[in-house]
C-alpha cells in the first residue's frame, strides 16, 4: 500500500523572518487549543478556565507583578539551560542544582545572616548559592569533557539526589535548617539582612531586574566577546575549533559550571527574595524543569528568554490562582507548557525547510 | 542479620527489574532504530495513571493493563512524528515529552487522589516450586507481566541478533543510508520501533501501577524510574541479555532502602539510602565511560540524528 501523497523537505537558504515570531505564537495557540480539548473532556468550562488563566496571570494589577515576579527564578533557570543548549550540551539538571543553590544560601543566610549587614550578605547569599550550583553539576561537567559521558542522564539524575537532600534538611527533627516548634516540618527563616524587599505590597522584588541585566549580559557575552565565538565555533563545527586550537574540553566544563551556577543562583534569588528558607513545596514546582521549556520556545536566545519567561510566569500564575479559585487541577499549566514546546519543535521544521506534498501516481491495475 | 529479608530483598529485586525491563528495552528498541526518545519517565506516568483509571472504572485489570500500553503508544507517536518525520531535535522533543506526560499524568490523576488501586495483578503460584527454600521466593512467586519482561529481553535479542528484521533494525540505527539503499524505508523502520518501544515503556508503567503501586501518588509513582532504564539501556550496552542481570542490579538498590529499614539499620538516613539507585546508576555511567570511544560500548552510530537522503 502507497500513500497517496509524499512528503519533500526542501532546506530554506534564508529563513524569512515573519516566521521567527510566527511560529512560537502558534505554537502557544495550538497548545491552548489541545489543552481546550482536555478541559473538556474531562468536564471543565475551557473558556472560563483561560479567561480566568488570563485574567489572573497578566490583566489584573496583582495579576502583573506576581507574573514578574514569578518569571524571576524562571528566567534565571531558563538562561541556565540556554546557556549550556547552545553549544549542544543539554544541561537538564538545573532543577537539582536550584536546589542546592537553594540550600547552600539559606545556610549562608542562617549562619552568616545575624553578623552581616544587608549590603553585604545579598551579594553573599547569591554568591553563595551560585557556587552551590556549580558544584552540583561538576561531576557532571567534568566526566563530560573528560569521558565524554553524557551530561543528559548523569545531570538528571543528580536532581532526584538533590531533592533527597532538601527532604532530609527539612523533615529531619532537629534539623539546622528547621524551625524548631512548629507543629508541621518547615524551614526556618533566614535573617532579615539576607532579604530584599518587595516593592510595596507586591511579590514583585528587585531581583526581577537584576535578572533582567543578567540575561542581556550573556547575550552579550555570547554575541560580542571571543568566550562566546569560541562556544559558537565548537557548537558550529567541533572539527573546526580543534583546528584553530580552541580547547574544547576546558569550553565544555566552563559552560557547564556557568550553566550549573546560573541555576544555583535561581535558588538563591528565591530565598533573597520570595521564600526566604527552605520550603518543602519547592520540588513541586519545577522552576528547572520550566527553564528547559523557556529556553527552547526562546531558542536559546537570551534577550527573548525575557520575554517567554515571562509569558511562562504568566500561564503558571494563572493556573495556580485557578487552582485555588476553581477545582481546575493547576497541572494544566504544566501540561500546556510541554504541548508549547511540542509545537514549537513542530515548528522548527517550518522554519529549515520548505514542506511539499507530492501526489504520488496510483497506477492503476 | 535475618535471612529471610535478604531473600525477600533479592526476590524484591527481581520483581523491580520488571518496570526498569520494560522501559529500558522500550528504549532499547527505539534507539536500535536510531532514535533517541529521552521521554521515558512522562510515559511511565501517563500509561500509569491511564492504567489506574481504566482498570478501575472496568473493574479488569487487563483492561488496565491495555489501556496503559496504547496510550504509551499514542504518547510516543508524537516523538516519532517530531523526531522522524519533521526531524526535530531529539533530545528537546524527548524532555518536551517528559513535561508534557507528566503534566497530563497529575491532571488526568485528580480524580485517582486519595483511591487505592483496588484492581490488582495478583503472583502466579507454582504449588511446591513456589514452596522450595530460597528459590521459590527468588524466581516462582512473580506476576505474569514479570515473566512477560523476561520473557521478551530473551526473545529480543534472539530478534536482534538471529532474524531478518532485527537485522534492518540494527541497520537502520548503525547505517540508515544502506538500508535506504536496499530499498527500504528508514523512517518507516524508525517509527515502527519507537511506537512498539513506547508500547512497552506504557506496559511497564501501568505494571508498576497495578501491580507495585498502593495508590497514585503523582510524580513519585516514578520517581525516577524512566531516567535510570534510560541509563541501564547504556550500562547494557544495548544488549538485551545484560539488560535482565542490569535491571535486577538495579531493582536492588531501589529496594535496598527498604530491607535496610527492615533490618533496621538506620545508622545511615533512610533520606541517604534513597540516593543510592541515582547514585549506583551514576557510578556506572561515568565507569563505562571511555574518552574518544563513544562507539565502544555498542552505541548505534546513527542514534539521535535523523536521516536525510541526499536528494537532488
Amino acid at each position: 500500500m502507497r500513500a497517496p501523497f509524499r512528503l519533500v523537505f526542501e532546506q530554506r537558504s534564508e529563513t524569512p523572518k515573519y516566521l521567527a515570531a510566527v511560529v512560537p505564537i502558534a505554537s502557544v495557540v495550538a497548545a491552548l487549543f489541545i489543552g481546550v480539548i482536555f478541559l473538556f473532556a474531562t468536564g471543565y468550562s475551557p473558556w472560563e478556565t483561560y479567561s480566568n488563566m488570563f485574567q489572573d496571570g497578566f490583566a489584573s494589577s496583582t495579576g502583573i507583578t506576581d507574573t514578574l515576579g514569578m518569571s524571576t527564578v524562571l528566567i534565571c533557570t531558563a538562561v541556565a539551560a540556554a546557556f549550556a543548549f547552545q553549544m549542544n550540551l543539554y544541561n537538564i539538571g538545573g532543577e537539582g542544582q536550584l536546589y542546592m543553590g537553594m540550600l547552600a544560601s539559606t545556610w549562608a543566610g542562617l549562619a552568616l545572616g545575624p553578623h552581616l549587614p544587608t549590603f553585604v550578605m545579598i551579594p553573599v547569599v547569591m554568591i553563595i548559592g551560585a557556587l552551590a550550583g556549580a558544584l552540583w553539576i561538576l561531576i557532571p561537567a567534568y566526566v563530560r569533557s573528560r569521558l565524554g559521558t553524557s551530561e543528559i542522564v548523569t545531570t538528571l539524575l543528580l536532581t532526584y539526589v538533590a531533592a533527597n537532600f532538601i527532604n532530609h534538611y527539612i523533615y529531619t527533627s532537629g534539623s539546622y535548617f528547621r524551625a524548631p516548634n512548629t507543629m508541621f516540618p518547615q524551614g526556618r527563616l533566614v535573617a532579615d539582612s539576607a532579604r530584599l524587599d518587595p516593592f510595596g505590597t507586591t511579590n514583585l522584588y528587585p531581583t526581577f531586574f537584576f535578572v533582567v541585566l543578567l540575561a542581556l549580559f550573556l547575550y552579550w557575552l555570547v554575541k560580542k566577546t571571543e568566550y562566546g565565538y569560541k562556544i559558537q565555533v565548537i557548537s558550529d563545527s567541533p572539527r573546526a575549533a580543534k583546528y584553530a586550537g580552541i580547547n574544547a574540553n576546558r569550553t565544555t566544563l566552563s559552560v557547564m559550571l556557568i550553566s550549573g551556577a546560573l541555576a544555583g543562583l535561581g535558588g538563591a534569588m528565591l530565598i533573597v527574595g520570595p521564600v526566604g528558607r527552605l520550603d518543602p513545596g519547592i520540588t513541586a514546582l519545577g522552576y528547572g524543569y520550566a527553564g528547559i521549556v523557556i529556553a527552547a520556545l526562546a531558542r536559546n536566545n537570551f534577550s527573548a528568554i525575557i520575554v517567554s519567561g515571562i509569558l511562562f510566569a504568566g500561564l503558571r500564575t494563572g493556573g495556580e490562582k485557578l487552582q485555588i479559585s476553581t477545582d481546575t487541577p493547576i497541572h494544566i499549566g504544566v501540561m500546556l507548557q510541554g504541548a508549547i514546546l511540542l509545537f514549537a519543535l513542530g515548528g522548527e521544521a517550518f522554519r529549515r525547510y520548505r514542506i511539499k506534498t507530492i501526489r504520488t501516481k496510483v497506477v492503476a491495475q | 542479620m535475618n535471612d529471610n529479608i535478604w531473600i525477600l530483598a533479592i526476590a524484591n529485586s527481581v520483581t523491580l527489574a520488571t518496570t526498569l525491563m520494560f522501559g529500558s528495552l522500550g528504549a532499547l528498541f527505539t534507539e536500535r532504530a536510531g532514535v533517541l526518545n529521552l521521554g521515558v519517565e512522562g510515559v511511565l506516568l501517563s500509561s500509569a495513571i491511564s492504567s489506574f483509571l481504566a482498570a478501575d472504572a472496568s473493574g479488569s485489570v487487563w483492561v488496565g493493563l491495555a489501556v496503559g500500553a496504547i496510550v504509551g503508544a499514542l504518547l510516543t507517536c508524537i516523538h516519532a512524528g517530531l523526531a522522524v518525520i519533521l526531524r526535530a531535535n531529539q533530545i528537546v522533543s524527548g524532555l518536551a515529552l517528559v513535561i508534557f506526560g507528566t503534566g497530563l499524568a497529575n491532571f488526568l490523576g485528580k480524580p485517582a487522589e486519595g483511591k487505592d488501586v483496588v484492581t490488582k495483578l495478583k503472583p502466579i503460584t507454582f504449588g511446591p516450586l513456589t514452596d522450595i527454600p530460597i528459590l521459590g521466593p527468588v524466581l516462582f512467586k512473580h506476576d505474569i507481566i514479570t515473566y512477560l519482561a523476561i520473557a521478551l529481553a530473551i526473545g529480543a535479542s534472539w530478534y536482534l541478533f538471529r532474524s531478518r528484521p532485527g537485522l534492518e533494525l540494527r541497520a537502520t540505527g548503525d547505517d540508515p543510508a544502506t538500508v535506504d539503499a536496499q530499498g527500504l524505508s528508514v523512517a518507516n523502520i524508525r517509527i515502527r520501533y519507537t511506537v512498539f518501544g513506547g508500547l512497552l515503556m506504557g506496559l511497564g508503567g501501568s505494571w508498576l501501577m497495578l501491580a507495585q503501586s498502593a495508590a497514585w501518588h503523582q510524580s513519585a509513582t516514578t520517581n525516577g524510574i524512566g531516567w535510570i532504564a534510560l541509563a541501564l539501556v547504556v550500562f547494557a550496552g544495548w544488549r538485551p541479555m545484560r539488560l535482565i542481570f542490569g535491571a535486577v542490579l538495579f531493582g536492588f538498590t531501589l529496594q535496598l532502602p527498604f530491607t535496610l529499614q527492615a533490618e533496621q539499620i538506620d545508622a545511615i538516613s533512610a533520606d541517604y539510602t534513597k540516593m543510592l539507585p541515582y547514585v549506583a546508576t551514576l557510578v556506572a555511567l561515568v565507569a563505562l565511560s571511555r574518552p574518544s570511544r563513544v562507539n565502544a560500548l555498542g552505541a548505534p552510530r546513527a542514534l539521535g540524528t535523523p536521516f536525510v537522503r541526499d536528494e537532488r
